[in-house]
């Protein structure tokens, strides 16, 4: 047998270790969570991919608390949120967005099913009271945000019910009203009182003050809009019938009958009457897609049956022997105007008269009393936030709520009642300044959304203000998968009640449509960066990762690889 | 066991009965049906150890290499375009002196995409350091798979079994599947020279600076040097107990040839058939088939080739700028022979075109007919129309 040759090859007893090639590096990966485009959208700035996280992983209690951080009300936005996270979801790109809102009814509902409580950070007692005036969406806000920030609150409403808008206005097959009553009674359970059948007339308004260390004003619009056009008293106003409704006495309808409007409250009002069994028409003066409704309502009450005419203007109405006459005036579009929609004149060509059971407004509502909102003489002593107005002259007296909002809607009067807590607790703080600097310090992205838990010193703080876009998202590592939905009643069943029309999520389905969220901007520990450092120089200590800069050759594979945008890389200082 | 398997399945009987414990791969027609039968057996319990399905032939060599390191018996297999892949990694294997054996089914390269039979994969090959065994048919390809790893795992060097695309790997055979008994008897568990101990931690492959390299380099010239007689031993081995061997090169008719035709591959058996004839109308032609390309057995082939007036290589590969590479290589060995053998190389059968029997007698009769070749490189059956037709 031959001899074998010896071996030669390079072995060392010592580690390659010794050869530390992070001294070749002249760029630098760093893990850094940035912002979801979602969590931005969010007039109350949900932390949506940490919650979305915890879902598809399981921890509902924990995704129901990350959102109680944000918002109180998660079974009820849950609902009846327009859900601009949604349309600002990266997954749009490859897909659909991802069901972010059946996502936050769903851990919602679970909360309330399980009857979790609620875990949130409440600072001590400052020994500052707060009276609080309405308890819509923005009181109610402001009274759960400003006992976590150490006020005590008392709320005052009109009405025999807490809720506002969202006991009286939406009706009960987008909100059951029970779902509405447990979120409420949650924040009453944190300490709030609330009077009902306690109006609060400019006189009460000066008596809190005296008595009060601050007042949030956010009453609502109280008075319901008309037209001012001949016969406009024969016209029944739609937000009444809404209210009626809920209170057990709706008006006997039946026929076509009108709805006069374009908003959400037109096809609140038109899709209540479905089920009251009229055959509701929209009337509009614009064209379908100028209407500020939003799109998804308008579909759904086309699918239930309303009828929409565009370009017709009301002229008069008169009583007739069927009802009421309407005559209409066709209106054409001209050039566009400052809000971005065509402005619209009289055609003066297609006139027409229609005989209608009853005619209803839907055409929006103003504050009940002009002190309600802000004289805007924007004097020394008025701070113009984003979401509220405060007027600091004396005792501060905060407007919040749909009369000062540019966009009236359910979460964007729950940011009102956030900022509103804010700016009052930053300006007992340090005045006007703290506040500047306390809101600046507590976006989420480039805001205005804003939030408690940054407010608060949470670890969400320390998140990049970043943005993260679709470009930056490694849409290799996702794969195609349809949206998930949930049951709906039968379109038959759905226009003959008030039941809620869409069920919520199933855990599954729930926990699947979460898992296809990308986690903008947030590292989710799925190791890629680990599996791919061709140096092996990447460690997990407590859970974490961790760059060992020993041998971190800078080669950015790890940044690259990440399917969600979590690292960065950087010109390495010398 | 005398059995109809396909050659490629001739190959993966052989791993199986080696008790290969790694095998890495990643499918790539003609070669595929070899790692998926491996693949299978692992499944299904009748191989223990690790099939590592990977995403390229590149890792596919980096994982037989590592597990390799650890001492354990690895195999993995390829064609064409992977190989080319795995090239890096080649080089790798056998600078660390591992006894890795691979399955090489021959397959052209493309541009224009192309599946069939052409050597020039492998040959492209030759200077990575690894050992070339080609082989004609099924029941060689089994035999020289087992004998591989005797040889592999002596030297410290890595073989490739180098088989025809389609013309062996899909061409079912009876073939003698030997006992697994006897083969444990011929081919007993690795006993590696060195193998990563986590243990005993060292580090393997470091920088080899110029004080060493070349040092190391010698070593594995010299291994490879070794490698021809330890051949020979393990050829003894083998047909102790299977009653087969094959030799480096195999002569046919050759003592008294005045024409020497040189083959590889499956082209030697149409071969055989028809020097067999040509000799029977009393021609003075022999066969030289080449087994082992590398090392390359130069003193074999001078023997064999120093009576002839003419050798005739059958090239089915190309180098271009130069010509065939057997032609070469041969050429290069029969430098300073006195008298020297008048050179033809013939170029046929590229890309998976066949070598019929009158193809091959047509060679004979263009080197009898000639004193010299009228080119360095004749290509045979080309279609002249299409040639014409391209403006060529």
């Amino acid at each position: 047998m031959n001899k074998p040759i010896s071996l030669f090859i390079s072995r060392s007893n010592t580690t390659s270790r010794i050869n530390k090639t992070g001294s070749w590096r002249f760029a630098r990966p760093r893990y850094l969570d940035k912002t979801a485009p979602c969590s931005a959208a969010c007039p109350a700035g949900v932390d949506i991919p940490k919650i979305e996280r915890a879902v598809a992983e399981g921890r509902i209690e924990q995704a129901w608390q990350t959102y109680m951080e944000e918002n109180p009300f998660p079974s009820v936005c849950g609902r009846v949120c327009f859900h601009t996270c949604e349309s600002a979801c990266n997954r749009g790109r490859l897909d659909q967005p991802v069901s972010i809102n059946r996502l936050d009814r769903f851990v919602g509902d679970t909360a309330l099913e399980q009857d979790c409580p609620v875990d949130q950070t409440v600072l001590p007692s400052n020994g500052r009271r707060v009276a609080i005036c309405g308890s819509g969406p923005a009181g109610l806000s402001a009274a759960y945000f400003m006992t976590r920030l150490g006020f005590a609150c008392e709320i005052f409403e009109s009405n025999s019910q807490p809720g506002g808008i969202l006991q009286w206005g939406i009706p009960a097959y987008r909100l059951p009203k029970a779902v509405l009553a447990a979120e409420i009674k949650r924040i009453e359970g944190l300490g709030v009182k609330i009077h009902c059948n306690q109006s609060v007339d400019a006189d009460v308004l000066a008596r809190l003050q005296a008595s009060c260390d601050a007042v949030f004003l956010g009453v609502g619009l109280g008075r319901s809009l008309s037209l001012d056009i001949p016969g406009s008293e024969h016209m029944a106003d739609g937000l009444a019938l809404l209210e009626a409704i809920q209170r057990g006495a709706p008006p006997g309808v039946n026929g076509e009958v009108a709805v006069i409007g374009g908003g959400n409250t037109a096809i609140d009002v038109a899709r209540s009457l479905v089920r009251l069994g009229a055959l509701p028409v929209i009337l509009y003066r614009r064209r379908r897609q100028d209407m500020p409704a939003f799109e998804h309502e308008i579909e759904a009450a086309e699918a239930e049956g309303v009828r929409i005419a565009e370009l017709v203007a009301p002229k008069s109405i008169e009583p007739s022997d069927d009802g009421v006459c309407v005559q209409l005036g066709g209106m054409k579009t001209v050039e566009t105007g400052a809000d971005g929609r065509p402005r619209v004149v009289p055609d003066g060509v297609r006139n027409t008269n229609l005989i209608f059971s009853a005619v209803y407004s839907g055409i929006g509502a103003d504050v009940a009393e002009p002190w309600h909102r802000p004289d805007g003489d924007d004097g020394e002593s008025t701070i113009q936030l984003s979401h509220c107005i405060l007027d600091v002259g004396s005792t501060p007296l905060v407007y919040g709520g749909d009369p000062i909002l540019p966009l009236k809607s359910v979460t964007d009067a729950v940011a009102s009642g956030k900022q509103a807590a804010m700016g009052l607790h930053a300006w007992f703080e340090g005045g006007r300044e703290a506040i500047a600097d306390a809101l600046d310090r507590s976006q989420v992205g480039p805001g205005p959304a804003l939030s408690m838990e940054i407010y608060l010193g949470g670890q969400r703080r320390l998140r990049a203000r970043h943005v993260v876009t679709p470009e930056e998202i490694n849409i290799d590592y996702f794969q195609k998968k349809e949206r998930g939905s949930a049951a709906t009643l039968p379109m038959e069943k759905a226009r003959a009640t008030f039941e809620e029309i869409e069920a919520t999520l199933r855990p599954e389905r729930a926990a699947e449509e979460a898992g296809r969220c990308y986690q903008c901007g947030l590292c989710n520990n799925c190791d890629n960066c680990r599996i791919f450092c061709s140096e092996v120089s990447i460690e997990v200590v407590d859970g974490k990762r961790r760059i060992d800069f020993d041998y971190c050759k800078g080669c950015g594979v790890c940044v690259a690889e990440c399917p969600r945008s979590a690292m960065v890389i950087e010109e390495e200082r010398a | 066991m005398r059995q109809v398997l396909e050659g490629s399945h001739a190959i993966s009987e052989a791993v199986r009965l080696a008790r290969v414990q790694v095998t890495a791969g990643y499918p790539i027609t003609p070669q595929t049906h070899i790692i998926e039968a491996i693949s299978e057996y692992f499944a299904d319990g009748t191989m223990t150890g690790r099939f590592i399905p990977v995403e390229s032939e590149h890792s596919s060599m980096a994982a037989v290499v590592g597990a390799a390191t650890t001492g354990v018996r690895t195999f993995t297999a390829t064609s064409s375009h992977g190989l080319a892949l795995m090239h890096e990694m080649l080089h790798w294997a056998s600078a660390a002196r591992l006894p890795i054996v691979m399955g090489e089914v021959n397959r052209a390269l493309g541009p224009g995409w192309n599946i069939w039979m052409d050597q020039t994969d492998s040959l492209a090959q030759r200077d990575t350091g690894w050992i070339q065994l080609y082989c004609e048919d099924g029941q060689e390809a089994l035999d020289t798979t087992l004998m591989a790893y005797r040889l592999a795992e002596q030297v410290n060097l890595p073989v490739m079994v180098v088989i025809d695309a389609f013309f062996v790997s899909h061409t079912f055979e009876p073939i003698e599947v030997p006992d697994q008994a006897d083969v444990d008897r011929f081919l007993p568990p690795i006993h590696p020279r060195f193998a990563l101990d986590p243990k005993e931690p060292v580090a393997l492959y470091q920088m080899a600076p110029p004080a060493c390299y070349m040092e190391m380099r010698r070593s594995i010239d010299l291994a490879m040097d070794q490698t021809a007689a330890v051949f020979d031993d393990v050829e003894d081995e083998f047909e102790a107990v299977f009653g087969r061997r094959y030799g480096s090169i195999e002569t046919v008719g050759c003592d008294d040839a005045e024409i020497i035709l040189v083959t590889t591959g499956s082209a030697t058996s149409t071969s055989r058939m028809v020097v067999e004839q040509l000799r029977g109308q009393g021609e003075k032609v022999g066969l030289l088939k080449l087994k082992r390309f590398r090392p390359f057995p130069v003193d074999a082939i001078r023997k064999a080739l120093a009576g002839a007036r003419k050798v005739a290589v059958l090239d089915r590969n190309f180098c271009f700028g130069v010509g065939g590479i057997f032609a070469q290589e041969i050429r290069a060995a029969l430098c300073g022979l006195e008298p020297a053998p008048v050179m033809f190389n013939f170029i046929a059968g590229l890309g998976g075109r066949d070598i019929p029997p009158d193809l091959i007698e047509e060679i004979y009769t263009t080197t009898k007919t000639h004193a010299a070749p009228v080119e360095k490189s004749i290509w045979m059956g080309l279609n002249e129309e299409l040639l014409e037709s391209c403006g060529i």
